[in-house]
C-alpha cells in the first residue's frame, strides 16, 4: 500500500519533465495520415502487423519538419527512443534510433512517461511474474534479482501479484494473435526504458526527488495572510541575495578548465601513463604525498593558485621549508592549526582553541601571528565561547596574508627553484597489448588505509623533529620583526625514536611593548622549563606528545623507562638555560654571540627545536591536565592580558609558579599545585 | 483452522468461514476484473481506441466498483470483529492486503485512462489516433470481466463520451476515497502479513505469442534453423530407408 498523506519532510515527488509534454505533441502530429510519417506492415511468420515504421523515415520527417540537419534529427529520434514514445522492433534493448530501415511503432499514450506517475515497483514485479508464466526461466539475470528483492521487499503484496499476473496473463490471452503480440511488445518496450538493464544511461534518470509536487494544484491553494506574508519574506530574501553575473561565473569556470585542462589524466596524456587505463600505478607512486622528488607536472600545479599550493602535501611541505627560511612558519602553522580544529574532534575543541590562543595570538605567546585588531578583538570575543570556527577570522586573514605576500615570494625562491629544477618528468609509457593485459592481470589491491596513516604520522613525527634549527641562530631582536614566536622551539616527543622530549630553545617573545613591560620576559624566562612546556601545543594532539617527565601515564606510546632515565639530565640542562637566559634577557637586547652560544649548547644538549606545527592525530590529550599545565602563565601586567578564558586563574599561578618550577625536576602542572598549595 | 472455531463455541464459526470463502472469491472476481481493465486500458488513445471501447471500459469499471464496495464491506466486518481466531485473522488480513493493493491498481489504471481520455478526446473532429499496431477488438476481454459467455455487442452511442469523462473523474475520487477509509478503519500491520503462496507462479504452458516475439528477434536464424532441420530429418530418413532396405535384402 502506498502510504498517503505523510505529512514530513521527506522528498518524493518526481521533478518536472518539461520535456515529455513537448515529446508528445510530437508524437501526435507525427501520427497525422498526411502530413505524417508513413507506416508500413510488418510481416511475422504467420500474421502482419501494422504501423510500423523505418528509422530513416522518422529522421528524415523530424529533420522536415524543424529544418535541421540529419545529426540533429537523429539524436531527437533517439531521445523519443529513449523515453519510450517509439521502441524498436528488433534489437529492443538499444534505444537508440538506427536511420535505416530497422523498424519501429509508436508506444500506446497509456505506457507513456508521465511525471506524476512513476513506474511502480508493483507493476514490475506482476511484469516479471507473467513473463515466468508464460515460460520459466526467461528472465534475464537482472531481471531475476529484481524479481527476488522484489519478492524481499514485497512480501505481504506476493500472493496477490502472483494471482494479478496470472489473471493478466489469462485476459492477454483473449485477444487476437497479433494484438496479443502487439501488447507483449509495448509492454516489455515500457519496462526497458523504465527499469534498464544494467550499464545502460537512461533517459528517464532525473536525479534526486523533489520536495513539492510540481504537478499539485497551487490555484486550490488558499491565499491567507500568512501565505502572502510568506511570498513577501521569500522574495525579499531573493533580493537580499549576493548575486554573480554568469558571465563571471562562467569565465571563472572557462579559466579554470584552460588551466587545468593538461593536467587532467584523462583528457591530456598522462605521464607515465593513466592507471585507470593500463593498470600501471606508476603515476599513483609517483605523486604520493609525501615523496620526496615531485614531478614536473605537480610542480606546474603548485603556480596555479595558492590554494593548490596548500592542498597538495608535498607543495606545503615545501612551502613550510621556505618558510623556515624566511622565519615565517608560523603563519602556515597558525593556518593548519586552524584546520586542525576546524576539522578535528569534537571532544577537544575548546581546549585546542585555548592552546592556539595561547600559542599564536595572546601578546607574549610563542609564536605570535601578526593580525589587525578588528580580527583580534573578533577573535578573542569569540573565544569565550568557543566553537569550532570561531578562529575563522584570524584564519582567513591569515591565509590571505600568506597569499599576498609569502606565497609571491616563494614562487621566486631559490627553494621553489631547487624544486622546480629537481621535478623529474617521467616518460610516457607505451605498453603493448599484450603487456596491458599482463598489467591487467597483476593488478593488485591499494595499500590498507591504516598503514597510509601510520606512514603520515611518522611523517609528521619526523617533520617535528626536523624543526628549523638554524632560526636560533639568528638573533632576531635587531631587526624587530612581530613573528618571532618562531623561535619558541617547542620540541615534539620523538615518538617514533622514543626519544625525550627536548626542551625548547629560550622563547623571546620581543614584543613591540616589551620595553614597556619587561616582567613578562623576565617571567617567561624564568619560568622557561614551565613556559616550554607552554609553547607545546599546537592543538591538542601536540600537547598529548607532551612527554613532560611526569606526564608518563598521557603518553602510551613513548615508554616511560626510556625516558626516566634522561629526565634529570635535560632538567638541569634546562634550568641552566633557563637562568642563563633569564641573565641573557634582562639585559635587555639581545646578544647574537650569547644567543648564538646558547643555542647550540641547547641543541646540543638537547637538540631545541622549534616546534613546527605537526600535529598528531592520534594521542589526545587529557584535557584537564593541560588546562592546568597552561595555567602557568606569564605574569604579565594587566594591560597586556586579554585571556578570555581562566583569566583569574593566571593571578594565583603565575607568582608562585616563577620561583619553584627552575630547581625542580619539572612536572609544571603537579609544580603549580604544589604551588597552589603553597601560595 | 476450522476445527479451531468449531472449538470455540461461537455461534457464527461455521458461518465465518464461510464469509471469508465468499469474501475470497470477490476479491478473486474483483482480481480478474481488474486485469481485464488493465488490459483494456492499455488501449486507449491507440489504434483501437474507439467509442465502443470507453463503453467497454465503464462497464468493467461498474463490475469493479460494484465488487470493490461489496468486499470491503465484508472484509471491513471481518477484520474489525475482534473475536476472530488468530489463523483467520491472518487469512482475512492477507485478502485485505490482496483487495487493498488491486484497488489501488484500478486506482491508478482509473487515472491514467482518464488523463489519456483527455489528451484523446474521441468527441473532436480532428483527433487522431496514436498508431500503435493494435488492431482487433476487445470484446472477449470485457466479456471475460463481466463474466459474460457471450460478447455483448452492443455498440454505445457516440454521445457518451463527455459524459464517461466526468463520470470516471467522478468515480476516480471516489475509489480514492474508498482507498483512504479503508486504510482509517481497519488497521492490518503490513509487514506482518506474509504471502502464503510461491515465488514464481507456475508456468501456463509455453504460448504462441512468446514464439512469435522472438521469432521477430530471429528471424534469419529461424530460417536458417528450419532448413537446417529439414535437412537432417530428410537425412535421418534417407538413412532409415537404407537401413530397411538393407535389411529386406539381407533377411531375403
Amino acid at each position: 500500500m502506498t502510504i498517503r498523506n505523510v505529512r514530513d519532510h521527506g522528498q518524493r515527488y518526481r521533478p518536472r519533465m518539461a520535456c515529455l509534454k513537448k515529446m508528445e505533441a510530437l508524437v501526435v502530429e507525427m501520427q497525422d495520415p498526411k502530413s505524417g510519417v508513413k507506416s508500413q506492415t510488418q510481416r511475422l511468420v504467420i500474421t502482419t502487423i501494422p504501423h510500423a515504421i523505418t528509422g530513416e523515415d522518422i529522421v528524415a520527417w523530424v529533420a522536415n519538419r524543424f529544418n535541421i540537419d540529419a545529426r540533429e534529427a537523429q539524436s531527437i529520434g533517439t531521445l523519443m527512443v529513449a523515453f519510450g514514445y517509439v521502441y524498436p522492433l528488433q534489437d529492443h534493448k538499444r534505444l537508440i534510433i538506427k536511420a535505416d530501415t530497422s523498424l519501429y511503432r509508436f508506444q500506446t499514450p497509456y505506457f507513456w512517461p508521465a511525471q506524476q506517475w512513476p513506474a511502480e515497483d508493483t507493476d514490475y514485479a506482476i511484469y516479471l511474474a507473467k513473463r515466468n508464466i508464460r515460460k520459466k526461466g526467461v528472465l534475464e539475470l537482472h531481471e531475476q534479482e529484481h524479481y527476488n528483492n522484489l519478492h524481499k521487499w514485497m512480501n505481504h503484496k506476493w500472493d496477490f501479484i502472483v494471482m494479478q499476473a496470472k489473471e493478466q496473463y489469462r485476459a492477454g490471452k483473449e485477444r487476437k494473435k497479433p494484438d496479443r503480440v502487439v501488447f507483449d511488445c509495448q509492454e516489455r518496450a515500457y519496462w526497458v526504458v523504465h527499469r534498464p538493464p544494467p550499464g545502460t544511461i537512461s533517459a528517464i534518470d532525473y536525479g534526486l526527488d523533489r520536495l513539492t509536487d510540481p504537478s499539485a494544484d497551487e490555484v486550490k491553494k488558499k491565499k491567507t495572510m500568512d501565505y502572502y506574508r510568506r511570498i513577501v519574506i521569500f522574495t525579499q530574501q531573493c533580493i537580499m541575495r549576493s548575486r554573480v553575473k554568469s558571465s563571471v561565473s562562467l569565465g571563472a569556470i572557462v579559466k579554470y578548465i584552460t588551466t587545468c585542462k593538461n593536467h587532467d589524466p584523462f583528457l591530456a596524456t598522462c605521464l607515465p601513463s593513466n592507471p585507470w587505463l593500463t593498470d600501471d600505478t606508476t603515476y599513483w607512486e609517483l605523486n604520493m604525498p609525501n615523496v620526496e622528488i615531485p614531478t614536473k607536472m605537480r610542480v606546474e600545479r603548485w603556480t596555479f593558485g595558492f590554494r593548490e599550493l596548500l592542498s597538495d602535501p608535498r607543495g606545503r611541505a615545501d612551502f613550510r621549508l621556505f618558510l623556515k627560511k624566511e622565519f615565517s612558519g608560523e603563519n602556515l602553522a597558525f593556518w593548519e592549526t586552524c584546520e586542525d580544529l576546524k576539522w578535528g574532534a569534537a571532544a577537544t575543541m575548546k581546549e585546542k582553541a585555548q592552546q592556539i590562543y595561547k600559542t599564536f595570538l595572546a601578546p607574549g605567546a610563542p609564536r605570535w601571528i601578526n593580525i589587525d585588531g578588528k580580527t583580534m578583538d573578533i577573535t578573542v570575543k569569540g573565544l569565550v565561547h568557543p566553537h569550532r570556527y570561531v578562529l575563522d577570522a584570524a584564519q582567513t586573514h591569515i591565509y590571505m596574508l600568506m597569499k599576498k605576500d609569502s606565497f609571491g615570494r616563494y614562487m621566486k625562491s631559490t627553494v621553489f627553484k631547487e624544486t622546480q629544477k629537481k621535478a623529474i618528468s617521467p616518460e610516457e609509457h607505451r605498453f603493448s597489448d599484450a603487456q596491458l593485459e599482463q598489467n591487467a592481470k597483476k593488478r593488485k589491491p591499494n595499500l590498507s588505509p591504516i598503514v597510509l596513516r601510520q606512514w603520515e604520522e611518522e611523517e609528521k613525527a619526523r617533520l617535528a623533529a626536523s624543526g628549523p634549527m638554524d632560526i636560533t641562530q639568528l638573533c632576531k631582536f635587531t631587526a624587530p620583526v612581530p613573528h618571532l614566536a618562531v623561535y619558541t622551539g617547542i620540541c615534539e616527543a620523538q615518538l617514533s625514536h622514543g626519544r625525550e622530549r627536548l626542551p625548547p630553545s629560550p622563547s623571546f617573545p620581543a614584543l613591540p611593548n616589551s620595553a614597556a613591560c619587561p616582567s613578562p620576559i623576565s617571567v617567561a624566562i624564568d619560568s622557561t622549563p614551565a613556559s616550554e612546556r607552554k609553547f607545546e601545543g599546537q592543538g591538542g594532539s601536540a600537547a598529548a606528545q607532551f612527554p613532560s617527565i611526569a606526564e608518563v601515564p598521557l603518553e602510551p606510546r613513548v615508554s616511560a623507562s626510556a625516558r626516566a632515565p634522561d629526565d634529570p639530565q635535560p632538567a638541569s640542562q634546562k634550568s641552566r638555560v633557563a637562568l642563563s637566559l633569564g641573565r641573557f634577557l634582562r639585559r635587555g637586547c639581545g646578544n647574537a654571540s650569547v644567543l648564538a652560544s646558547l643555542s647550540p649548547k641547547c641543541h646540543s644538549a638537547m637538540g631545541g627545536r622549534v616546534q613546527p606545527l605537526s600535529r598528531e592525530p592520534i594521542s589526545q590529550p587529557q584535557p584537564k591536565r593541560i588546562a592546568n599545565f597552561f595555567q602557568i602563565k606569564v605574569d604579565i601586567p594587566p594591560e597586556c592580558r586579554i585571556y578570555p578564558i581562566d583569566s583569574e586563574d593566571e593571578e594565583n599561578e603565575c607568582t608562585s609558579g616563577v620561583r619553584g618550577t627552575v630547581k625542580e625536576i619539572i612536572c609544571p602542572w603537579e609544580s603549580i599545585t604544589k604551588q597552589d598549595q603553597a601560595g | 483452522m476450522a476445527h479451531m472455531d468449531a472449538k470455540a463455541a461461537d455461534e457464527g464459526s461455521g458461518g465465518s468461514q464461510k464469509l471469508l470463502e465468499e469474501v475470497k472469491a470477490l476479491v478473486e472476481t474483483l482480481n480478474k476484473v481488474v486485469a481485464c481493465y488493465h488490459q483494456l486500458s492499455s488501449c486507449v488513445g491507440g489504434s483501437t481506441d474507439s467509442v465502443q471501447l470507453r463503453h467497454e471500459l465503464r462497464q468493467t469499471r461498474e463490475r469493479a466498483q460494484q465488487l470493490a464496495l461489496d468486499s470491503q464491506r465484508l472484509l471491513t466486518a471481518r477484520l474489525r470483529d475482534r473475536s476472530l481466531a488468530p489463523p483467520t485473522r491472518l487469512e482475512a488480513e492477507l485478502l485485505w492486503v490482496s483487495f487493498s493493493s488491486s484497488l489501488e491498481l484500478f486506482h491508478a489504471d482509473m487515472c491514467k485512462v482518464f488523463s489519456v481520455g483527455q489528451n484523446f478526446p474521441l468527441s473532436s473532429k480532428t483527433g487522431v489516433l496514436v498508431q500503435t499496431g493494435m488492431q482487433g477488438e476487445t470484446a472477449r476481454v470485457t466479456a471475460r470481466a463481466l463474466s459474460l459467455t457471450e460478447p455483448d455487442l452492443n455498440v454505445a452511442s457516440a454521445s457518451v463520451d463527455r459524459l464517461e469523462q466526468g463520470e470516471l473523474e467522478a468515480e476516480k475520487d471516489r475509489v480514492d476515497q474508498m482507498i483512504e477509509d479503508m486504510e482509517k478503519r481497519v488497521n492490518v500491520l503490513r509487514w506482518t502479513v506474509e504471502a502464503q503462496g510461491p515465488q514464481y507462479a507456475e508456468p501456463v504452458g509455453t504460448s504462441s505469442s512468446l514464439a512469435l516475439l522472438s521469432m521477430m528477434q530471429a528471424e534469419p536464424e529461424q530460417h536458417r534453423c528450419k532448413r537446417g532441420q529439414m535437412f537432417v530429418a530428410a537425412l535421418v530418413a534417407s538413412l532409415a530407408a537404407v537401413a530397411l532396405f538393407c535389411l529386406s535384402v539381407y533377411c531375403i
